[in-house]
């Protein structure tokens, strides 16, 4: 018996495998979404969890802080190498030239910016006492980070709130660590690559001047 | 009959001088090789750098000591003052840009802040909350109609530029309404020292952080050029209601990550 084609069985019959493919992805995307929302919530979750302990930590040292240099000087180490991700930091900070960069260059690198950061707190350590980090919201950005908004807001209402924004790394296989700190949407590490980026192409592109550069600053101080 | 130059203003002739001046520094400008830029928005880096040294030695000598005066013997009454006084003249540019912007209702509080404070000629702040109105300049208008933000430029006294918030600014000072207003010889007097004071207070708001680029980077010149793109990048979206995008940094941080797969 031959089959008949009415003039609406072609499109009837498009229709039909249209359908099912997006039937198809629907129920793909509803087995594959969840996860992936479960994902971000937990990478939200450590995110959340480290700058709390962070913000905890800083709150519990200033609360007691007679204003003794060398106390400073190992609390503000301690919470950098706990919450920080210096050697991502340390990689970002250079952009391109990390990969021309000896290794050698690279761990003088590394140890000359984590004391720079350290001195840097240490020497504007006066400015956090009566501040307090209240957090927000946060937001998942991409696969490997998420970022975390607040303000630090001046206990004595002296100073105006500052918004603050945490970039936190939230590896799949490791621990939450912070990245970087956007005050009033400028971020501190963004401006530290552009810094070092402008040092290293004014010497023609060699590693060894940003480091010759931030040493001889930190021994002018 | 009074001769034509009369009818400016002291402080729309001081406009017109310093418009003057940018006018010969920006033909004085010469382009640096790409071999030798940094930062491929800065095309006359050598005269930028030059000149970021000038401005550092003027605030070595006159506005550090200056502010740092203003921010320990002033009385806080006083500072309050003053700074209210000087957002009040700002007012009316705000009210124009935001009207041109199209967010009326920024330009309606500025209205109305400028005609209540302006019973005090803006020295007391009258008004419930003054950080209801967003400051604009025709700067951030143009960036609304999608103006390039052009080169960046290091301006005699007047510190970091693009060449958008430069015409901005010359704008806004040569379509203030309060520079076209004649008046005696104290306003006059006032109306002069409102620049100067506007310099500062911004150095003695931001006392430490700019002493901390200033005495701490070990390129002053990048990390100011850096804080004021992201600074100013910042202010833009916040025209477009995107108080808390940084799409620079995101984009920098996604980039990176790419790189690092």
């Amino acid at each position: 018996m031959s089959r008949t084609f009415t003039p609406l069985y072609v499109p009837t019959l498009l229709f039909s495998r249209f359908f099912g493919a997006v039937s198809l992805m629907i129920m793909l995307m509803m087995m594959v979404l969840p996860a992936s929302m479960v994902r971000a919530d937990a990478r939200i979750d450590a995110a959340n969890a480290v700058i709390t302990a962070m913000a905890s930590d800083m709150d519990s040292y200033l609360s007691t802080d007679a204003g003794d240099a060398s106390a400073r000087l190992t609390t503000v180490t301690r919470m950098l190498d706990t919450y920080f991700d210096l050697p991502t930091i340390a990689r970002f900070s250079v952009g391109p030239y990390w990969r021309a960069a000896s290794s050698e260059e690279r761990q003088t690198y590394n140890e000359t910016l984590r004391l720079a950061m350290i001195g840097t707190v240490v020497n504007n350590f006066d400015q956090l006492k009566g501040l307090t980090f209240t957090p927000t919201d946060s937001l998942s950005k991409g696969d490997n980070m998420v970022l975390v908004r607040g303000h630090f807001s001046d206990k004595s209402g002296q100073r105006s709130p500052v918004m603050v924004g945490w970039r936190v790394i939230t590896p799949d296989d490791g621990t939450a660590k912070i990245l970087d700190v956007e005050i009033e949407n400028i971020s501190m590490l963004v401006t530290q690559q552009q810094e070092n980026l402008a040092i290293i192409r004014q010497n023609q592109g060699r590693f060894g001047a940003l480091i010759e550069a931030m040493k001889a600053k930190q021994t002018a101080k | 009959m009074p001769c034509p130059q009369r009818q400016f203003t002291s402080t729309s002739i001081t406009a017109l001088l310093g418009n003057g001046l940018l006018c010969l520094f920006l033909a004085a400008c010469s382009a640096t090789p790409d071999t030798a830029q940094t930062d491929s928005r800065d095309p006359y880096e050598t005269t930028n750098r030059q000149v970021f040294r000038f401005n550092m030695a003027v605030d070595s000598a006159a506005v550090e000591p200056v502010a740092n005066a203003y921010r320990h013997s002033m009385p806080e009454a006083g500072k309050t003052a003053i700074e209210n006084h000087l957002d009040w003249t700002g007012l009316p540019a705000t009210t124009m840009n935001s009207a041109l912007q199209g967010r009326f209702e920024n330009a309606g509080l500025s209205v109305l802040h400028f005609a209540i404070n302006g019973l005090t000629l803006g020295l007391a702040e009258l008004t419930e909350d003054p950080r209801e109105v967003k400051p604009q300049d025709f700067g951030q208008t143009l960036a609304a109609y999608d103006v390039p933000q052009g080169d960046y430029l290091m301006v005699p006294l007047f510190g970091p530029n693009t060449s958008r918030s430069l015409t901005g600014r010359v704008v806004d000072a040569v379509t203030n309404p309060l520079s076209l207003i004649k008046a005696g010889g104290t306003a006059t007097v006032v109306r002069s020292l409102q620049p100067p004071a506007r310099v500062v207070v911004v150095r003695a708001r931001q006392f430490e952080a700019i002493n901390d680029v200033k005495y701490n980077a070990a390129d002053p010149y990048a990390r100011t050029r850096s804080l004021y793109f992201q600074g100013r990048a910042g202010r833009i979206n916040a025209r477009v209601g995107q108080p808390t995008a940084n799409r620079t940094s995101d984009d920098l941080f996604e980039s990176f990550f790419e790189a690092e797969k």
